[in-house]
């Protein structure tokens, strides 16, 4: 119960009529690598943006270190401040330098000095092997970099868990690795993170969950030997096969 | 007083040899009363752009919803009333209207800063709302995920990038209220096309002085568009930047096992750790 730090229950989420999202129950654990696949318009995104409130879910509940986010009272920036996402398309700011894209939130956020802003975004970006590109503006690096200061810009507010959506699928392919590498890195130091991917062999070595959605409902999951080897769904199957063969 | 040349230009160097400083102070007023006034029109401007912009949530409490929403309709008419009628009108109507009707003798100064700026900020109102909502949502996304406040997005985000994209915009309206402070005259401010219209009533020299207003005009707006194209240009600053050190990562490209040909981009270090494989 202690090193739980987020847990979805019956989480449902519909737009206008169209049902996006049914019953979805998981939670994460201090240290997991959730890893979440499913064809596209399964829900991947819609249910990483409800757990970060982009997006207000319909029914259910989502809770954080046992306490639903979902109150009236609850300050929903700080909230996300201890939540950190990195999307598809990277949304750095394009009026900021690399560097005063992960100076910004240690400061206005978190509230810290200039000097120590900058001491941690460095720190970071060091991470994500960046600390060449700090002068300049995102429209003059390159899509595997953006991501790579995305990544470093989220983890520059320190939070409990990281949310991926598709961080290489707006990516030439050979900047996919360098992205990747990141993420295995962080999963290395005992990050916690929830990845959507359709990277199927990252997923099959980064994370120690793997679930399946389909429709907009989890249809299964389970440890990646387990759904990988052993898939007991036959929509994950059909789903895996397709993947493989491609 | 007697000695007026007969040839046009000869009569245009004696407007300007004897009114010259008449023509000057009045570039100069219209100057003034221009840049200031688009200044605060900007102010004005961005101010009401980012009242409209504040969003609403059903679960406000009332005490929040309905000053605001009272607020942003009070705003909304303030644009169309003054986008929707003649600066020249809304001079007389209030520099007149305010000594008749309130009693209050405006300075003549302060109602030509006034309406110039508040006609300006109708304008930019909407351009800066605009400006705000061409910006990809994806910026308010990613300044949302990091845990900022509306405000701290707005001040810190959307504000910056708004303001560079409508530059043009601010240009434009520098531009026009070079030109249209000129109606100014109907409540006696002292702007250059009065005083060329006095200099040429003096001599019956229409035709001499409203060309030497023209040249002035004309010089005053190119001027201007030439300088806000060198500021958008510096806050575009350079496209190169200082790689601060090397990028240590680069050379890992690709080393993701299942692109095999990413193996040939390997350092060399990397090779050997393949090989021992
Ligand atoms: N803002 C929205 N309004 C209406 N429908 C939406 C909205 N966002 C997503 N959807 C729908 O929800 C479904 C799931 O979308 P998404 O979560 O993006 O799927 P995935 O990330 O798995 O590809 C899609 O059918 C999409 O059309
Ligand atoms: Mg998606």
């Amino acid at each position: 119960m202690s090193d739980e730090i987020l847990r979805v229950e019956h989480l449902g989420k519909t737009f206008g009529t169209n049902v996006v999202l049914r019953d979805i129950d998981f939670s994460v654990k201090k240290g997991d690598v959730t890893c979440i696949i499913g064809a596209s318009g399964s829900g991947k995104s819609t249910l990483l943006r409800c757990i970060n409130l982009l997006e207000e879910p319909t029914s259910g509940n989502i809770l954080f270190h046992d306490s639903s986010i979902l109150d009236k009272s609850v300050n929903i920036p700080a909230y996300r401040a201890k939540v950190g996402m990195v999307f598809q398309s990277f949304n750095l700011f394009n009026n900021m330098t690399v560097l005063e894209n992960c100076m910004i939130s240690p400061m206005k956020v978190l509230k810290l000095d200039r000097a120590e802003a900058q001491q941690r975004a460095m720190l970071y970006l060091d991470k994500v092997g960046m600390t060449a590109y700090i002068n300049a503006k995102p429209r003059f690096i390159s899509g595997g970099q953006k991501q790579r200061v995305a990544i470093a810009r989220a983890l520059a507010i320190q939070p409990e868990v990281l949310l991926f959506d598709e961080p290489t699928s707006a990516l030439d392919p050979q900047m996919v690795g360098e992205v990747l590498a990141v993420i295995r890195a962080l999963a290395a130091e005992g990050h916690t993170m929830v990845i959507v991917t359709h990277e199927m062999a990252f997923a099959r070595d980064v994370s120690n969950r793997v679930i399946f959605m389909a429709d907009g409902v989890i249809c299964e999951e389970g440890s990646p030997s387990q759904l990988f080897q052993n898939p007991q769904e036959e929509s994950t199957r059909a789903f895996l096969k397709r993947f493989t063969q491609g | 007083m007697n000695s007026l040349p007969t040839q046009f230009w000869a009569r245009v160097v004696f407007l300007l040899q004897r009114y010259g400083l008449s023509y000057l102070k009045g570039a100069g007023t219209t100057l003034l009363i221009s840049v200031v006034a688009t200044l605060f029109g900007c102010v004005i401007g961005f101010a009401v752009g980012i009242v409209q912009y504040v969003p609403i949530n059903r679960n406000d409490r009332l005490i929040k919803k309905i000053p605001m929403k009272i607020l942003k309709a009070l705003l909304k008419i303030y644009v169309e009333v003054f986008r929707g009628t003649p600066m020249m009108v809304q001079a007389m109507f209030i520099y007149y209207g305010a000594s008749q009707v309130f009693g209050i003798n405006m300075n003549m100064w302060f109602a030509a800063f006034f309406i110039v700026s508040i006609n300006t900020g109708a304008y930019m109102a909407e351009t800066v709302r605009g400006g705000i909502l061409s910006i990809d949502i994806g910026q308010t996304e990613g300044a949302m995920a990091v845990g900022m406040t509306h405000l701290q997005t707005m001040t810190n985000v959307l504000i910056p990038q708004a303001l560079r994209n409508i530059m043009p915009q601010i240009g434009n309206n520098l531009i026009i209220n070079i030109k249209d402070t000129c109606v100014l005259a109907v409540i006696g401010t002292v702007e250059l096309f009065f005083a060329a219209k006095s200099v040429a009533g003096t001599y019956y020299t229409y035709f001499e002085s409203m060309t030497i207003a023209m040249i002035i005009y004309l010089s005053m707006t190119i001027a201007a568009s030439k300088l806000l194209r060198f500021w958008e240009s510096r806050m575009d600053g350079s496209g190169t930047y200082d790689l601060a050190t090397t990028d240590t990562l680069a050379f890992t490209s690709g080393m993701y096992p299942q692109i095999k040909d990413s193996r040939n981009a390997m350092g060399t270090k990397d090779k050997e750790e393949a090989k021992n494989e």
